[in-house]
């Protein structure tokens, strides 16, 4: 669980830190690359919350979204339209589906527990009057 | 264990390459190069005198107001009427009242040689011509203007009515016709002079047919007083006695 977070601390100051910057041509596909970043982890997240998580799949999906991302955005600049809007739909859309459904995962799990508690509880008393 | 420890790592890479990502995305959206200022040496010197002579002129008006308090302070243990007479000459030689005599210039608009040879029609100065010159040269303050015979003050307007054009209401000659100039200085009447000779006013007049013939400054031109009523259509005179 801590690992990710250091993760970020990590990426974040390395980011920071580096002062790197990219110019402001370039600022939109790093952003719609961000997007599928964060979309592709959510989706990992789920898929883990689900017991259907592949590396291969997870790693894979993560860089192919973003260069498709970046290359819909690059085709937009050429043709005039702003095809990155559609790749800034498409992973809203996802985005907000995933956090639904890792909300309910853990709605559902914690539920769970509640209740097992319960019983528990109950159970120890009924214990308890026997003895 | 082994399989949660392995998605650990790859979850840590993803999120720290989309932490990284998002720090980048920060750095640039937040340092935008700040605005330039390209200006050179001279643009800035520029500036500065403008601003010198802004303040100059300011620091003028501060002297005539406590000039002006002077007086009434005096006034107040010698005579209240000296200082409002005072006063009262002084707003008119302001508003333009009173004629007078001052250094300054004579400027004789003429029909170009090249439209009298053509056989060209005289005609009348445009207004907005009129206007263009009268802004350009008032550019330089302290000046006293009269067009015509016509004296120009703030209440001024100069207007095309029926395509002839007229200054206070009162029609302008068909060229050639003077219009003079008083400076506070002979300096300034110098300094006016010189700027006109080389303005680019010239080209404007000659497009309209016209050239301006500027003469030498002189010590003494002599100008009219407006000679209408100032019709005062916001204020009015408190009552007598009141406080």
């Amino acid at each position: 669980m801590w690992l990710p977070l250091l993760g970020l601390l990590i990426g974040i100051s390395l980011g920071l830190l580096s002062d790197l910057q990219i110019p402001s041509v370039y600022s939109n596909y790093l952003s719609i690359a961000v997007l599928a970043a964060l979309d592709t982890l959510f989706g990992g997240i789920r898929a883990h919350l689900q017991q259907v998580y592949d590396d291969k799949i997870f790693i894979s999906g993560f860089f192919f979204n973003i260069i498709l991302a970046a290359s819909l955005a690059f085709l937009g600049v050429h043709l005039g339209v702003d095809l990155y809007l559609a790749a800034v739909f498409a992973f809203g859309v996802r985005l907000f589906q995933n956090i639904a459904i890792i909300r309910r995962i853990l709605l559902t799990k914690w539920s769970e527990r509640a209740e097992e508690k319960k019983r528990g509880e109950i159970e120890e008393s009924q214990d308890v009057e026997k003895l | 264990m082994k399989i949660k420890s392995k998605v650990s790592i790859a979850l840590m890479l993803v999120v720290s390459l989309v932490g990284f990502m998002l720090a980048v995305q920060y750095n640039s959206l937040n340092h935008q190069p700040a605005e330039r200022d390209t200006r050179d040496i001279w643009a800035i010197r520029n500036e500065i005198a403008e601003q010198k002579q802004a303040q100059s002129e300011l620091l003028k008006e501060i002297r005539d107001m406590d000039h002006t308090l002077y007086t009434y302070e005096r006034a107040k243990s010698e005579d209240p009427e000296m200082a409002l007479i005072e006063t009262v000459d002084d707003l008119k030689k302001r508003a333009g009242f009173t004629s007078l005599t001052g250094p300054g210039i004579e400027i004789e608009i003429q029909p170009s040689p090249e439209s009298i040879a053509l056989g060209l029609p005289i005609e009348t100065i445009p207004a907005d011509l009129l206007t263009r010159f009268i802004n350009d040269v008032n550019r330089m303050s302290g000046l006293i203007i009269e067009i015509d015979s016509k004296r120009y003050t703030i209440l001024s307007a100069i207007r095309d009515i029926n395509g002839v054009t007229t200054v206070n209401g009162l029609n302008v000659k068909n060229p050639p016709f003077t219009i003079k100039i008083v400076t506070e200085t002979f300096e300034d009447s110098e300094k006016v002079y010189n700027y006109l000779l080389a303005s680019p006013l010239h080209d404007d007049f000659y497009i309209d047919n016209l050239i301006i013939d500027i003469h030498e400054p002189s010590e003494q031109i002599e100008l009219n007083g407006w000679t209408e009523r100032v019709d005062m259509m916001y204020l009015q005179q408190l009552p007598k006695g009141d406080n």
